[in-house]
């Protein structure tokens, strides 16, 4: 592992988020954008969304897109001849991987500061500690892991970056619709469960909600999202290194 | 550095390019790379020596590019043997990564970064040392006459530009081996001197260059030696003048005619 080739790539991709247009509207527009409107349409507590359960939400619909502009990135630069590119450079596949994992947790974090911020001027008061707060950033960088592994896959399946786009829908739908804020019923539920978004809802749900932070709901959370995202990523690692990186 | 017994019509056998003395940049031994229909590489067998800059001259679609493909480790070989600076392909990509420099054939940067940005990242991906990557982008940039549009972002540039940058990010590390593909095609003429003269100056640094190319003039003006090929297989090799009194021509276009009865460049 070697920082710097590492650190170069981030870079790189963070300038990318501020220059690309598409980018900037997806990462940091849209959850902005997203938050003013809810706060507007639905600010008022009397038609029973206020924000402590929006936010979470929110949060974990933002992380959901890094699926979409992670399958775009990958496609591009594969278009553009540029994973060969860095392909022929001492780079090794892991360390490519790992500066995408950062890069994404790190605009992940971004999200949630920005929805957060947002959501606390619409009158969102959390009742967390500090170690709770710790613990949702952990939770949301862990699964822009699961999105980014998401992205892998889908940048694999995808021939051109204009299909990525349509195909990260696969992803993206079912988590926005089961598992962000769209009230949960019996029947959803059910397909919620085998989604992870559901469990990060959850699990933000309870923290902000000010539930202690070892209650077994919030740990069962905790330990599907690890291993989910974890599991996932490894999925798309492998995928993406055998067929899509061509 | 190269004798008259360095011209041969047919594949050379591999017992006649082992080099014990370890003075070859690049040792390819009955090569062949096969895609589902095509057999783009035939039986290549080459040796390129150290400090030798090596034209790879044959019409579109002969298998140049294939064979660079392989020799910087993008391509698997369906058979034979490559190795470059001293390491296999196969068993030691890892090494030959740290030798090489790859000016790919079409242009490829990153679009919202400006040159400087690009060239500094590429310098990054090979570890060098921060104060080396600016002193050489800065010398780069000037020898390419690219300075000025550096702080622009690449969207903008002309074609010629973005191959300019291509050829400066394959450079950026220094490297002991380049490959560079077919670096001048589209720029116009005056910038493309320009480019040759550059290509050139590598020489005096005692760096191995292979420089494919379907230029002729570009073949015989910086080879040391050329090997010409044509459906996946060497067809003539040796210094451009030892090619042109063999085959009694006046360039190389005459020699490759001479020996398929066809022209590099088609259509003209
Ligand atoms: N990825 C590929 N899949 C299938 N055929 C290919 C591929 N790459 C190259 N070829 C074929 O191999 C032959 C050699 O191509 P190439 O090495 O690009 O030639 P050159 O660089 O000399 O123009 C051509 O017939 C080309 O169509
Ligand atoms: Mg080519």
């Amino acid at each position: 592992m070697n920082l710097q080739r590492i650190m170069a790539l981030v870079k790189m991709e963070l300038k990318k988020l501020i220059r690309e247009p598409a980018y900037l509207f997806l990462m940091l527009l849209f959850p902005a954008v997203l938050t003013l409107a809810f706060g507007i349409a639905f600010g008022d507590p009397a038609l029973g969304m206020d924000f402590s359960v929006l936010t979470p939400g929110l949060i974990s619909y933002a992380c959901i897109f890094i699926i979409m502009t992670v399958a775009m990135s990958f496609t591009e630069q594969r278009e553009q001849g540029l994973l060969k590119r860095i392909n022929v450079t001492p780079m090794t596949s892991g360390e490519f991987i790992g500066s995408h994992m950062i890069s994404n947790m790190f605009i992940a974090i971004l999200q949630v500061v920005i929805v957060l911020v947002m959501a606390l001027f619409f009158g969102f008061r959390p009742l967390s500690d500090v170690v709770g707060f710790i613990l949702a950033f952990l939770i949301i960088a862990l699964f822009s892991l699961c999105s980014v592994g998401l992205g892998l896959i889908t940048a694999t399946i995808a021939k051109s970056a204009g299909a990525a786009t349509g195909i990260s829908f696969i992803f993206i739908l079912p988590q926005m619709f089961f598992g962000t804020f769209i009230p949960i019923t019996d029947t959803t539920r059910i397909i919620a469960m085998f989604l992870p978004s559901y469990y990060v809802v959850d699990a933000l749900a309870s923290i902000f909600g000010g539930a202690p932070l070892t209650s077994e709901n919030l740990l069962i959370d905790f330990g599907v999202i690890s291993i989910v995202s974890v599991a996932i990523i490894i999925i798309g690692i492998q995928l993406f290194k055998k067929y899509g990186n061509k | 550095m190269s004798s008259k017994s360095n011209i041969k019509d047919k594949p050379q056998k591999p017992e006649d390019i082992f080099d014990p003395n370890n003075n070859s940049a690049i040792i390819i031994k009955d090569l062949v790379k096969q895609f589902e229909d095509v057999t783009a590489v035939n039986g290549l067998n080459l040796e390129i020596k150290k400090g030798e800059l090596f034209g790879l001259l044959g019409p579109n679609g002969a298998g140049k590019t294939t064979t660079i493909n392989v020799l910087c480790g993008l391509l698997k070989p369906t058979k034979g043997t490559a190795i470059v600076g001293g390491y296999d392909v196969r068993k030691n990509l890892k090494k030959v990564k740290e030798l090489i420099g790859v000016c790919p054939q079409e242009p490829a940067v990153f679009k919202f970064l400006n040159a400087r940005e690009n060239i500094e990242l590429f310098g990054n991906l090979h570890a060098m040392p921060k104060k080396k990557i600016k002193e050489r982008t800065d010398k780069l940039l000037e020898l390419l006459d690219l300075t000025e549009a550096s702080k622009r972002k690449t969207k903008g540039y002309s074609g010629g530009m973005r191959r300019k940058l291509n050829m400066i990010i394959a450079l950026i590390s220094d490297p002991e081996i380049a490959f560079l593909d077919e670096p001048t095609v589209g720029m116009d003429p005056r910038v493309r001197r320009s480019t040759w003269e550059f290509i050139g100056s590598l020489k005096n640094q005692n760096k191995t260059v292979i420089l494919t190319t379907h230029y002729i003039e570009e073949a015989e003006a910086l080879s040391d030696r050329v090997g010409i090929i044509d459906y996946g297989e060497l067809i003539a090799l040796g210094s451009p003048k030892e090619l042109m009194e063999k085959y009694e021509s006046k360039n190389l276009e005459e020699v490759f005619m001479k020996i398929t009865g066809r022209r590099i460049v088609e259509g003209i």
